[in-house]
């Protein structure tokens, strides 16, 4: 089996040798493949060198012809692979596999010699690799690197979303820093609004918001209470689900035309708070179901069944136990709402909403300001009003508007996430 | 015989795949009634037509009729009249979000009563009685949810015994319980058939065989075989009864 293979194979000199832990290199020179292989088990102590912390190194056995010493190729022809301190019979010499200890690997590659499956011609190499058990295989070294770069792409696109954030913000309480004090809030504007405060158009947010919030909270919930635990799936629940995900895509200024026909022209409530609060309350409704319905699908269905199954009725169910469990979602989707009225200028433009009332300014009037029947300023048309429509205004004052509204839509929104954590703190399954 | 559930001619349907097949079966009253068989042969399914689950899913079709207690359960029209005569155990544990004395109390809760005396009573009742109450007595409040898979399984019986069925359903009610406590509580299923009528679905014959007065055996959505207890075991009509109770196949 070993005969020459061909004219020139005689000629052929295996080269075996590897630099030890302390930087000598080792070098010995076979006429046949199998001699090196078997070079591999002269030199055992020396491969294995001292310790069995040392690292082990790559074993290369190089054709050669004589007189010409061929420069170390880069990449080797047959790389095997052998977990050289083990000791027994197994292992295929793959990279998943390695043979188990110096012995087997030089049994098995004189077989593979044997059977023709090593052919290396001059200026080729084979090399031998130690493989501890449980070192990364080239996959899963890969896959570690596959999932750090996963990582650090959603980490920064996550990042992305802070920079206009801190951006906005920095620069409107830097432009508004002189103009804010108690006295901005507190005052109402005055000197066709060139000077004073925001007071009456905040609280007619406020009072926007707070009837808005009264009308659509109600409905909402219960609506979507009746949608995610009574309704049966057939045409009309569709029907139904389509009209919510809908009204939740109408433009705000539609939402104003609608209020304008059927508030204050139909229902003849004029231009009124009640009229602008109640086109609020219409597009703040879908969202509101929506996130009602979501907070109650996330409570699962076993728990329902095992009450259902325990004699008690839907009603008391979800008295006794989805409400209960759902109910920091819910919150959440109806606070988050009231940050969305609140910032709202469309809806609430021909409904009921004007750049300018005489208000009080002293007494309790000054601080209810508004009756139900009354016109109101709100914060938003305010900064509009400021922003476009009047002149000589201080852009403190512009400034000023926008840092009380934003700061107003934040303090909301916080509120719902502190309550959020505070409810999840409680979670009970 | 007195039978407290009868089945009539009882097919199942989900979604057009069937579950049980023209089931005819009588359950007498008092007794623990096995029902064995491979997994996919119905078992479940026949438990959930005593106390109408099967409306939980959708895609549920019944026909034929179901009488419990001589009344035809198809009848009813408010069915929380129907489960609160039914106890019924699932095996996937379901601890409610409620502590754990609230979780035995809150069938009683539901049906009226309210006094603290005589729902003190019936939760220690029902949680000795599920070989649950050494375990959790000094801690009543903590949440039910918080107990180990065993231990929720044992608090799901005691849950379904707490309104006292006339009826208790258990489906592989010892799956996750150890076997000490599963041959404890199997003593209690032994007492407790004086009161109330007790339907075992069990992929562990041998429990069927300790327990049953009657068995009745399944395969692929059919009655294969009904009959007492010891006849199913040691000398069976049908030949794949004898295959499967000696553990041939399934």
């Amino acid at each position: 089996m070993n005969e020459p293979r061909d004219a020139r194979s005689a000629e052929k000199q295996y080269i075996l040798r590897w630099s030890t832990a302390d930087g000598t290199a080792i070098q010995s020179s076979f006429s046949s493949l199998a001699a090196a292989f078997r070079g591999l088990l002269q030199h055992e102590t020396a491969c294995l060198g001292d310790s069995p912390s040392t690292r082990l190194p790559p074993w290369e056995i190089a054709c050669q012809l004589p007189g010409r010493v061929a420069p170390p190729r880069a990449r080797p022809r047959y790389v095997y692979h052998v977990n050289a301190r083990a000791s027994g019979d197994g292992g295929d010499g793959s990279e998943e596999s390695p043979w188990w200890g110096l012995a087997t690997a030089v049994e098995q590659l004189i077989r593979l010699d044997q059977a023709g499956q090593v052919n290396l011609r001059a200026g080729q190499t084979a090399r031998l690799v130690h493989r501890e058990v449980f070192t990364a295989t080239s996959v899963e070294r890969w896959k570690k690197v596959k999932e750090k770069i996963a990582s650090l792409v959603f980490m920064v696109m996550a990042l992305v979303l802070i920079v206009p954030m801190a951006a906005i913000l920095s620069y409107l309480l830097v432009q508004a820093w002189p103009a804010l004090s108690l006295a901005f809030i507190m005052e109402n504007p005055h000197d066709y609004m060139t000077a004073g405060g925001i007071w009456a158009p905040l609280a007619g947010t406020f009072c926007l918001v707070l009837i808005s919030l009264l009308i659509a909270a109600p409905v909402g919930v219960l609506a979507g209470v009746y949608l995610n635990e009574y309704a049966r799936d057939n045409w009309f629940t569709r029907i139904i689900n389509l009209a919510v995900v809908n009204l939740a895509g109408v433009p705000s200024i539609v939402h104003a035309l609608f209020g304008v026909g059927a508030f204050v022209m139909f229902a003849g409530m004029g231009r009124s708070l009640l009229a602008a609060s109640c086109t609020l309350a219409v597009m703040t409704l879908p969202v509101i179901i929506t996130s009602t319905r979501e907070a109650l699908a996330a409570v699962p269905m076993a728990f329902r069944e095992a009450c259902w199954n325990l004699g008690a009725s839907r009603w008391q169910t979800i008295r006794t136990l989805v409400l209960p469990n759902s109910i920091s979602g819910i919150l959440t989707g109806v606070i988050l709402q009231v940050s969305r009225a609140a910032g709202e200028t469309a809806p609430i433009l021909f409904t009921g909403a004007v750049f300018f009332s005489t208000l009080p300014e002293h007494g309790l009037q000054a601080f209810f300001p508004y009756g139900l029947g009354d016109r109101c300023m709100a914060l938003s048309m305010h900064l509009f009003t400021l922003s476009t429509q009047v002149r000589g205004v201080t852009p403190g004052l512009q400034y000023g508007t926008a840092v009380v509204l934003i700061g107003l839509v934040l303090a909301v929104n916080s509120l719902s996430i502190a309550l959020r954590v505070c409810l999840r703190s409680r979670k009970k399954w | 015989m007195d039978c407290a559930i009868q089945f009539d001619n009882v097919s199942v349907t989900f979604g057009g795949k069937t579950a049980l097949r023209e089931i005819t079966l009588a359950i007498p009253a008092r007794q623990i009634f096995g029902i064995i068989g491979p997994a996919n042969s119905g078992k479940t399914t026949i438990l959930k037509c005593i106390n109408r689950t099967l409306d939980f899913s959708a895609t549920a079709r019944m026909c034929g009729k179901v009488v419990v207690a001589g009344r035809d359960v198809a009848s009813f029209r408010n069915v929380c009249d129907l489960r609160r005569n039914v106890g019924m155990v699932f095996p996937l544990p379901v601890g409610l979000p409620l502590s754990i004395y609230e979780n035995v109390a809150y069938a009683p809760r539901r049906a009226g009563i309210h006094d603290r005396g005589e729902l003190d009573d019936l939760v220690e009742h029902c949680l000795r009685q599920a070989m649950l109450w050494d375990e959790v007595c000094d801690r009543l409040g903590t949440l039910g949810t918080r107990l180990s898979g065993g231990q929720q399984q044992r608090l799901t019986l005691a849950r379904a015994l707490s309104h006292r069925p006339e009826i208790l359903c258990l489906d592989e009610f010892s799956i996750a319980i150890d076997p000490v406590t599963t041959m404890k509580i199997e003593d209690v299923l032994l007492e407790l058939k004086e009161k109330m009528t007790i339907v075992l679905v069990t992929n562990l014959v041998q429990q069927a065989c300790r327990l049953a007065d009657r068995t009745a055996f399944l395969s692929d959505s059919c009655l294969i075989e009904e009959g007492k207890t010891e006849k199913i075991f040691t000398n069976p009509a049908n030949k794949l009864t004898q295959r499967y109770v000696n553990g041939e196949f399934g």
